[in-house]
C-alpha cells in the first residue's frame, strides 16, 4: 500500500516537473523557429544604407566605381559614380538611379535600374584637348546576393547612352555603352 | 636591431614564431570585423627603379576570418636616377604615382605560418595616366597580443604584384609588372 502511494507521487512529481519544464523548452524550440525563419536581409524593416564598390569592364576597358544607396524597401534611390579607364581618355559616369527590387527579403534581390547623369570624358595623353561633359541615360538589372546580414556580392549589366556631335557635321550622334560590374555591398541598416 | 629593420623577412619570421611560442591567444581577434592598415615599403615601378611607397588599408572579414575584401590607396613615384642623369629624358608629365586596389584574400590558416593570396584588380595613375591593371599576392598578419596588452593590433606584411599593359610613347605595348612590398601595422575593430 505504501509502495504504490510512492509510485503515484512519484508519478505526480514526474508530471508535474514535466509541466514545469516543457513551457520553457517550447518557448526555446519556437524562438530558434522563428530565428531560422528570419531572412538574413529585410528591406522593409525601415529605410537601409548601402555602400557598393565594383570594378568591371565597359567595352575593352575597365572600370571603377562605387554606389552609395538609400533602400526604400522594393525602391531603392541610389548615387553613382564610376571610372572607365581607357586608352586615351577616361570615361566619368556621374549617375543619379532608381532601382527598383523584385525582392525585399531574404538572401538573393535582384533588381531593375534606369537613371540619366553626367559622362565626362578626360583626355589622359593627349595635349590641348579638354574635358567634354554630355548627358546620359542608363538602365540595366542585376542582383545582390547577401552573405551576411551586412555583407555581399552584387552583380550588374548596364546600357549606357548619350548624344555627342559628330565633328564633321555636327550632327548630334548616338553612342551606346555596355558595362558589367561586380563588386561587394555593405549594408548598414 | 638595425639589422632587423634590414631585414624584414626575418623580423616577419620571428614575429611568426612568436605565434607559436608564446601563449597568447590570438583567436580572440576573430571577434572583430573590420580593420584599417597602415603600411610603408618599397614599390619598384617597372623601367622606373623603385621608390618608397605608403598605403592605407581598410579590410572587411567575413565569417571564419579565411576570406577578406580589402581596399587600399598607396602613393609612390616614378623618380628614376638612371632616366634623369643618363637618358634626360621624362615619359611623363609628373613623377607622382598612386594606386587604388580592390582585392579579396584567402587565408587558409590565420593563425598558422602559411602566408594569405590576394587576387584583384587595382586602378595605377603613373604621371597623370590612369591604367587598369591586375594585382596579384600574397602577405601575412601576425597578431600582436604577445607583445601589446591590446588583442586589436596585428603586424602585417604585402608582397603584391601589378600587371598591367603599358605603352610608352607610341611604341609597341608589353606586359609590365610593378612589385610592390609593404610592412604594416593592422588595428581591427
Amino acid at each position: 500500500m505504501e509502495d504504490s502511494a510512492l509510485t503515484y507521487r512519484s508519478r505526480i512529481l514526474v508530471i508535474a516537473l514535466t509541466l514545469a519544464i516543457a513551457p520553457p523548452l517550447w518557448a526555446e524550440q519556437e524562438k530558434a523557429a522563428k530565428e531560422a525563419e528570419k531572412p538574413l536581409v529585410d528591406l522593409t524593416k525601415g529605410v537601409s544604407f548601402e555602400i557598393s564598390p565594383h570594378t568591371g569592364f565597359m567595352g575593352g576597358s575597365g572600370t571603377f566605381g562605387i554606389r552609395l544607396a538609400m533602400n526604400y524597401g522594393t525602391f531603392t534611390f541610389e548615387l553613382a559614380g564610376e571610372q572607365v579607364i581607357g586608352k586615351t581618355a577616361d570615361l566619368y559616369p556621374l549617375s543619379v538611379n532608381a532601382v527598383l527590387n523584385l525582392s525585399t527579403s531574404g538572401q538573393l534581390i535582384p533588381y531593375g535600374t534606369v537613371g540619366a547623369g553626367l559622362m565626362l570624358t578626360v583626355p589622359s595623353n593627349t595635349i590641348g584637348d579638354e574635358t567634354v561633359s554630355t548627358l546620359g541615360l542608363t538602365f540595366g538589372g542585376g542582383a545582390r546576393y547577401y552573405l551576411t546580414d551586412v555583407f555581399g556580392l552584387r552583380l550588374e549589366g548596364k546600357q549606357y547612352i548619350t548624344s555627342v556631335k559628330a565633328d564633321q557635321d555636327q550632327q548630334d550622334e548616338l553612342l551606346f555603352f555596355q558595362e558589367v560590374s561586380f563588386g561587394v555591398t555593405f549594408l548598414l541598416q | 636591431m638595425s639589422r632587423l629593420k634590414a631585414h624584414p623577412f626575418l623580423l616577419a619570421f620571428v614575429l611568426l614564431a612568436a605565434i607559436q611560442v608564446l601563449p597568447h591567444d590570438a583567436r580572440s581577434q576573430y571577434q572583430y570585423q573590420n580593420s584599417i592598415s597602415l603600411s610603408a615599403g618599397v614599390y619598384a615601378a617597372s623601367g622606373f627603379g623603385t621608390n618608397p611607397y605608403v598605403a592605407g588599408r581598410y579590410s572587411y572579414f567575413l565569417p571564419g576570418r579565411r576570406w577578406f575584401v580589402e581596399a587600399s590607396l598607396g602613393f609612390s613615384s616614378l623618380q628614376s636616377d638612371v632616366l634623369e642623369t643618363v637618358s634626360q629624358a621624362q615619359v611623363f608629365e609628373t613623377e607622382t604615382l598612386y594606386t587604388y586596389e580592390f582585392v579579396l584574400a584567402y587565408d587558409p590558416n590565420p593563425l598558422g605560418l602559411i602566408p594569405y593570396i590576394t587576387g584583384g584588380v587595382a586602378g595605377l595613375n603613373q604621371g597623370g595616366q590612369n591604367t587598369f591593371s591586375a594585382v596579384l599576392g600574397l602577405g601575412k598578419r601576425i597578431p600582436l597580443g604577445n607583445f601589446l596588452s591590446s588583442d586589436q593590433f596585428s603586424f602585417r606584411y604585402d608582397v603584391r604584384d601589378q600587371i598591367f599593359s603599358q605603352q610608352i610613347n607610341n611604341a609597341e605595348p608589353f606586359v609590365a609588372h610593378n612589385i610592390q612590398f609593404s610592412l604594416g601595422l593592422q588595428y581591427y575593430f
